[in-house]
């Protein structure tokens, strides 16, 4: 128990002042992208990895955040910032409905369920222009020059994020969650009322990714439907953090992004210059090879199969 | 777990640490060049790249800038404006370039925009056409291409002074640049009294088109004016084939209809299909043919005005490098904003005007599809072919 | 009345092709019950199979529809012998490891591609791709109609097999429980692998059968996967009959849609019809029809 506070807060203390160690603004955005990653991927967890509701359509909670912040902008001419808050409740009203209609429906079903309400709700935005000016999109003028005040705003977003799983995991609610996941029929039979807890979890979990959207509207300045509600940048992303990472860990996704937001710079830039150009055309080859790789050897991901990983390191066998 | 955590934190640290330690020797000059080199848009970002690669060479090859030879540093951006976003952040700071060019998609574009002016990089645009790119007052972003509501400028003279309809219809992809096109294009019909009787976007990558083609086959309109990408305007013009639509023109705003894979794809189907353009090797500027040639010998395929633009684009680089009193961004700057040359894409000076900054005021032009090659057919001065009007489809197409 | 007329042909024969993409994924969803999301990638292989075969060997695509077929079946079989069986012992929370896993298979499929061809578009010109032959006003694609035919064909064939064979009578059995079924002396494994190269073949048929129509690039599979799945959760999973009707049933909402809502909203009319039969119709047509 020591050694895991002093851990954190080394961590702390390490995120804190990055900004004063690394002065270069392009780390400081990959670093802030991976943690808008960290928010994203941890509320896909928490539905997916915890509830064991697998959604296919997180792009859905993240896009209404963005919207929401942007269409604050174009239509009410208020601060894009009240986003953050009010974005996250746009999601958790949607997530209402997408709760309605998908928690009829297990398993595979309600993930393609999801997945095809993400795909509904992108067309929407999109022909949908008096409201979201459709494939023109939002752009609005960004608050800050420097990236100082985006980095502490998402690592805030972030450790929030991650700091209410964990807590919320310790709770009743938490294990109503685990046995959902585990045995939904079992955990009926034992009073637990399922559609509720399941629609707790989504709300929870549409709360964050709609507050990183909003986050994202912020900092990028520029939206679209087909960048917010993107089915593979978004939904499919935000599983691909959570299982590299390790699901139903709370640390997992945190790992999850950096590695899969570092992955993609490392391979896009060519291993930043060194290794020779076509490299960069294999970045996506890479990210699918990873997927198998993990799920065939990892399925627990980084965090959850780490034992496994320092044995194989290590070369030691494991201890009985 | 804690000492993963550990482990991870530390080679973060040390990779970032190693990576801002490295710096290069100072015998060229950097330029960052973004581009999307894979994802969807990548056909087209390639062809921009060859264009660059091209002109880099000859620029060298002639001595380059002072003495100093332009090293081009072209990152791909993958389509998407985050990612468009670490690539100029890097550029700017890592690759410490002196300027920036490239931009191809609208919203990667702005994104990229944004960076620039933030950190006084200029930034020199020569793809990424959505207007309110340039209406922002940034100072240091200069464009080459015109601003996508002026791409059918020429078109609308020549329906104004040849075709003379009374009836339109409007098909466009949902995209930024499909939609603003779409818009400003009707807007102008309008203006002109031609009534638009049918204005519907859709998804790029469709298959069956029919069912809106056999609705503008009932309205039976006088043009049918296409915003597409070259392979959903092929099925498009296949299809209407099919269903024998029969209007007075079939005319693409740009983007795929100048294409050769257009016209592979759609085979007689594109036969005497007019489009916008915004460049077109005939035009008599300097070097316009010399470019055309040189790509296709070098390369073995053509090359279009996305090349031609980042061709001239790699020029007004280099005049600009040549200029300007020092590599410091504001002298860059000042000297992008007196530029004054002849390229193989036309004249370029940026100016400020409508609602524009530093905006090059290029001029569009028509070309028509006759016997499988892509021919100048307007404004009449340089035209290569007479336009070929009035067409009988029906025939055209072999029925 | 024209209008709706040429609207209504257009979604039928648009639906042959459906059907026939359908087909692969409801056998395979059925058997195994997991989503293949790699399914239109698979289509995506089998139509650079064709394209190859064209420009090298100058095959038609209809010919090397035989040619794709075998090849895409060895690919599936393959698939699902090193790659989805293995996850069937791993122990892992989400039960959706192997959905996951069609994911990352999708994407390293796409990104061969990409590498082996670039991301250029391509296509077959065919002297038939764009013939359409007249009925009163309405056209009706020659190629679209030839596609149609040979979607019923397979799907009578894959009937006949699933109920008259012993290996199709294993596949039925194994959908249906597939414990019992290992009880009763079938082996499980054997047929997933067999049950996965068939949809494999199923939907590289309707990738040559597309090709002389449609264009091809590496991305051209994702949308085709998100139909299949609208098809298959409409017809019902594990019915070829479902599969034929629910393809039919889609093309022609999806044209009814773009002519009578507007073109951008195509697409959205085949989601909301999948999300209203997975709420109020679950187990699809088939419930209504029985086979």
């Amino acid at each position: 128990m020591k050694s895991k506070n002093i851990t954190l807060i080394i961590l702390g203390i390490f995120f804190l002042l990055f900004p004063f160690i690394i002065k270069s603004e392009y780390y400081q955005h990959l670093v802030i992208i991976a943690l808008m990653w960290v928010v994203i991927g941890s509320s896909w967890n928490l539905l997916a990895g915890y509830t064991g509701q697998v959604s296919f359509g997180h792009a859905i909670f993240f896009g209404v955040g963005a919207y929401t912040a942007g269409i604050f902008v174009t239509k009410l001419e208020i601060s894009a910032w009240w986003g953050m808050l009010f974005g996250g409740f746009a999601a958790m009203l949607i997530a209402l409905f997408v709760g309605w209609v998908c928690f009829r429906l297990r398993g595979p079903y309600f993930a393609l369920a999801t997945l095809a309400g993400s795909e509904i709700i992108r067309l929407v935005a999109t022909n949908w222009e008096s409201l979201t000016d459709g494939m023109v999109g939002i752009l609005i003028i960004q608050s800050f020059r420097s990236k100082l005040p985006y980095y502490y705003i998402v690592l805030g977003l972030a450790a929030a994020c991650i700091y209410a799983i964990h807590l919320l995991m310790k709770s009743k609610w938490g294990y109503y969650f685990v046995s959902i996941r585990e045995d939904q029929d079992a955990a009926e039979s034992l009073g637990i009322n399922t559609t509720l807890y399941k629609n707790i979890s989504l709300l929870i979990s549409a709360f964050f990714a709609g507050s990183a959207g909003a986050f994202y509207m912020n900092y990028m300045a520029f939206i679209d439907p087909h960048v917010v509600f993107s089915l593979h940048y978004i939904s499919i992303m935000a599983i691909l953090v959570g299982i590299v990472g390790g699901v139903a860990t709370i640390m997992g996704p945190a790992v999850g992004a950096f590695v899969m937001v570092g992955v993609q710079e490392t391979f896009r830039s060519a291993f930043f210059g060194v290794a020779p150009r076509w490299i960069s055309e294999a970045h996506a080859l890479v990210f699918g090879l990873l997927v198998i790789f993990v799920i065939m050897f990892m399925a627990n991901g980084i965090v959850g199969d780490w034992g496994k990983i320092k044995r194989v390191l290590l070369g030691t066998r494991p201890s009985a | 777990m804690k000492k993963l955590i550990l482990v991870t934190v530390l080679l973060f640290s040390l990779g970032l640490l190693a990576g801002h330690g490295i710096s290069f020797a100072e015998d060229t000059i950097k330029v960052g060049i973004v581009l999307p080199l894979t994802g969807d848009q990548a056909k087209f970002g390639e062809i921009e790249k060859l264009s660059f690669d091209m002109a880099l060479e000859e620029i060298n090859g002639k001595g380059g800038i002072k003495g100093k030879k332009i090293e081009l540093v072209i990152e791909d951006d993958t389509g998407r404006p985050e990612v468009g976003r670490s690539v100029v952040e890097k550029l700017i700071t890592k690759d410490k370039v002196v300027m920036i060019g490239g931009g191809y998609s609208s919203s990667v574009t702005y994104a990229v925009a944004g960076v620039c002016q933030q950190n006084q990089m200029p930034f020199l645009i020569n793809t990424g056409a959505a207007d309110k790119i340039t209406e922002q007052k940034w100072d240091y972003i200069f464009r080459l291409n015109p601003p996508a509501s002026k791409y059918s400028a020429s078109v609308e003279e020549l329906l104004a002074e040849v075709i003379k309809p009374k009836t339109v219809t409007i098909l466009h992809e949902n995209s930024l640049f499909g939609t603003s096109s779409a818009k400003s294009f009707e807007k102008s019909c309008e203006k002109a009294g031609y009534k638009v009787l049918l204005k519907q976007g859709y998804e790029a990558g469709g298959i069956d088109f029919k069912p809106v083609l056999t609705q503008v086959k009932q309205l039976n309109p006088d043009v049918v004016y296409m915003v597409s990408y070259v392979m959903d305007a092929a099925l498009i013009m296949k299809q209407s084939k099919e269903l024998k639509i029969n209007p007075k023109m079939f005319i693409g705003g740009a983007a795929g209809f100048t294409l050769p894979e257009f016209q592979q794809n759609a085979g007689a189907a594109s036969e005497k299909i007019i489009s916008a353009t915004l460049w077109h090797q005939v035009l008599p500027f300097p070097g316009a043919m010399d470019y055309y040639n040189k790509f296709k010998a070098k390369f073995n395929k053509e090359t279009e005005y996305h090349g031609a633009e980042a061709y001239a684009a790699a020029y007004v680089i280099a005049d600009v490098l040549n200029r300007t009193k020092s590599l410091k961004n504001e002298d860059i700057k000042k000297a992008l904003s007196e530029t004054d040359m002849m390229t193989a894409f036309g004249p370029v000076k940026f100016t400020n005007w409508d609602k524009m900054t530093n905006q090059n005021k290029a001029s569009s032009y028509v070309v028509q599809w006759i016997d499988g090659k892509l021919e100048m057919v307007w404004p009449k001065n340089l035209a290569a072919k007479p336009f070929v009007f009035p067409v009988n489809w029906l025939k055209v197409w072999g029925y | 009345m024209t209008v709706f007329l040429q609207t209504l042909v257009a979604g039928v024969l648009i639906g042959g092709i459906y059907s026939l993409i359908g087909i692969g994924m409801t056998l395979i969803m059925g058997v195994m019950g997991i989503i293949n999301l790699a399914h239109g990638q698979l289509m995506m292989v089998a139509m650079y199979i064709t394209l190859v075969l064209f420009n090298v060997l100058h095959f038609d695509p209809y010919i090397s529809l035989f040619v794709a077929m075998p090849c895409l079946f060895l690919l599936g079989v393959l698939i699902q012998k090193f790659l989805l069986n293995p996850l069937m012992k791993i122990e892992s929370i989400l039960p959706e490891n192997q959905v996951l896993m069609t994911v990352g298979i999708g994407m390293v499929l796409t990104e061969i591609i990409r590498f082996i061809f670039s991301s250029d578009y391509k296509s077959v010109k065919t002297p038939y791709s764009s013939s359409a032959f007249f009925i009163g006003d309405i056209s009706f694609s020659l190629p679209m109609c030839i596609a149609f035919g040979v979607a019923l064909i397979f799907t009578g064939l894959l009937f006949w097999f699933l109920l008259k064979t012993d290996i199709g009578r294993s596949i039925r059995a194994t959908a249906q429980d597939k414990d019992a079924a290992t009880l009763m002396g079938v082996n499980t494994g054997r047929i997933t692998v067999i049950t996965f190269g068939l949809g494999s073949a199923l939907v590289a048929a309707a990738g040559s059968l597309l090709l002389p129509i449609f264009y091809l690039f590496p991305d051209v599979g994702g949308p085709f996967t998100l139909k299949a799945f609208v098809i298959t959760i409409l017809g019902g999973l594990g019915s070829t009959v479902g599969a034929i009707v629910g393809g039919v049933v889609l093309g022609i909402a999806e044209s009814l849609g773009a002519t009578y809502i507007g073109m951008g909203y195509k697409e959205m009319v085949g989601f909301v019809i999948f999300v209203l039969v997975l709420v109020f119709l679950p187990g699809g047509l088939k419930r209504l029809t029985k086979i």
